[in-house]
């Protein structure tokens, strides 16, 4: 029980966010990876052992997430928002580089906040998440081929929308 | 016009630069969940001929609940984890409906518990190997029962009767009012299964540094484990409120219509 409790607290920030991504409301996000992790437990003889947990704890996690969009029937607006104290580069810049690098961020996550369900949960699994190809395949239920065909595609879609915004 | 290799970096730096929800504690919460739900199956072969199998009501009950649980719960955990996870000698079962309870059979008590032969505690303590804990918060028993294979635990098992006491009235189940049961064995031995439905709660619980459950809520069913590891299914009683402690090795289960804080002082008191 003590080793569970490690995976949990080890994974439960990616867990977490994963959901969040998915279900758009951290209180549903908090649901789902609490039962996820209840479910993997009890999943735990069918883990190959010595594979790699994370994948599996988020495909299980990710499916707790998506029954309880499908459920509620309702959509969250995703809150996703920059952090105020963030500072572009580590270093200190100057204010009006902070101010540009800021702006700059702002837009592109209204971008991918505004795009499609699917293009908008690859990019934010990839990079915004950063899991790997392999997590986010599971996290979305997909294969690995299809994230890479997915990804390119919603790329395309995000820059030609990076394109279009005022000020890009 | 940016490169897809550009906004590739851009959104990577994006990711690191949101403010998310904070990350709720779940490992209190999974954790407490997982052991409310732990489901630990009773084997499924039949320890007795096919005649008194179908014979015994209670048998055939308990039967269909085990199967009515591989269905519903679906979770099958190894004895070793089941070993691994507090070693209390115990498997434990969770179903959506108990059976319904039945009369307790006529006879003395040691016959209708499965506790084994009348005792007394200096017979007791010089028959087993472990040294015999008596809760001085209850003082001596008023009976004892021990029994050994092929009914009891290998090394046997030492039962600690007390009728009603001021705050702790007779139990309907037992007919007495505190329970006290104890036993040693192999890691992987167990003495008792229990049945719980979804009004009873299980409880992580520590004893002056001795982890434990504490089983409350509505009548759980307990079933006594004879030393070849099948079920006594002649011993399949409902049990009330209780506390299961590791004890230095011996496995103490108190049993009677206690509050947590009375069962939790009693087993403090043990020595």
């Amino acid at each position: 029980m003590a080793a569970y409790e490690e995976i949990v607290k080890r994974y439960q920030q990616v867990a977490f966010r994963t959901a969040y991504v998915i279900t758009r409301s951290a209180a549903d996000a908090e649901d789902a990876a609490q039962q996820g992790f209840i479910k993997a437990h009890r999943a735990l003889g069918s883990f190959r052992a010595g594979a790699e947990p994370r994948p599996w704890l988020l495909q299980i996690v990710a499916n707790e997430a998506r029954n309880r969009v499908r459920s509620a029937g309702r959509r969250h607006k995703l809150e996703l928002r920059l952090a105020e104290d963030y500072r572009p580069g580590g270093a200190a810049p100057s204010p009006e580089a902070a101010a540009i690098a800021s702006e700059d961020s702002t837009r592109l996550l209204g971008l991918v906040n505004a795009l499609g369900d699917e293009d908008r949960l690859v990019i934010t699994s990839r990079y915004l998440l950063e899991l790997s190809g392999e997590e986010t395949a599971a996290t979305l239920g997909i294969p690995e081929g299809t994230v890479k065909s997915r990804l390119s595609r919603a790329l395309i879609h995000l820059r030609a929308r990076v394109e279009e915004a005022p000020g890009a | 016009m940016p490169e897809l290799s550009e906004l590739e970096a851009r959104l990577t730096t994006l990711g690191r630069e949101l403010e998310w929800p904070p990350t709720p504690n779940l490992q209190a919460s999974v954790i407490a969940k997982i052991a409310t739900q732990k489901v630990i199956p009773l084997p499924t072969r039949a320890p007795m001929r096919p005649d008194q199998w179908y014979q015994n009501r209670w048998a055939v009950v308990a039967a269909a609940v085990i199967l009515a649980l591989a269905a519903v719960v679906a979770y099958q955990p190894s004895r070793d984890t089941i070993a691994n996870w507090l070693n209390l000698h115990t498997r434990i079962q969770q179903v959506p409906v108990l059976p319904t309870p039945s009369p307790l059979p006529p006879g003395p008590l040691g016959v209708r518990l499965g506790l084994g032969g009348h005792s007394t505690l200096p017979k007791a303590s010089a028959a087993v190997k472990w040294p015999v804990l008596v809760p001085s918060s209850l003082g001596q028993p008023d009976e004892v029962y021990l029994q050994f294979p092929p009914d009891g635990p290998p090394q046997g098992e030492v039962t600690l009767v007390y009728s009603a006491r001021p705050g702790i009235p007779t139990s309907a189940q037992t007919g007495v009012a505190v329970l006290i049961t104890e036993a040693r064995g192999a890691v992987n031995t167990d003495f008792f299964g229990k049945t719980v439905g979804p009004d009873t709660t299980l409880q992580l619980v520590t004893v002056a540094g001795h982890q434990g459950y504490w089983i409350e809520g509505a009548p759980h069913v307990l079933v006594l484990i004879d030393a070849a590891g099948n079920p006594r299914y002649e011993t399949l009683r409902l049990a009330t409120n209780t506390l299961l402690i590791d004890e230095g090795g011996t496995i103490v289960r108190i049993e009677g219509d206690l509050t947590k804080d009375q069962a939790l002082q009693i087993a403090a008191s043990l020595a």
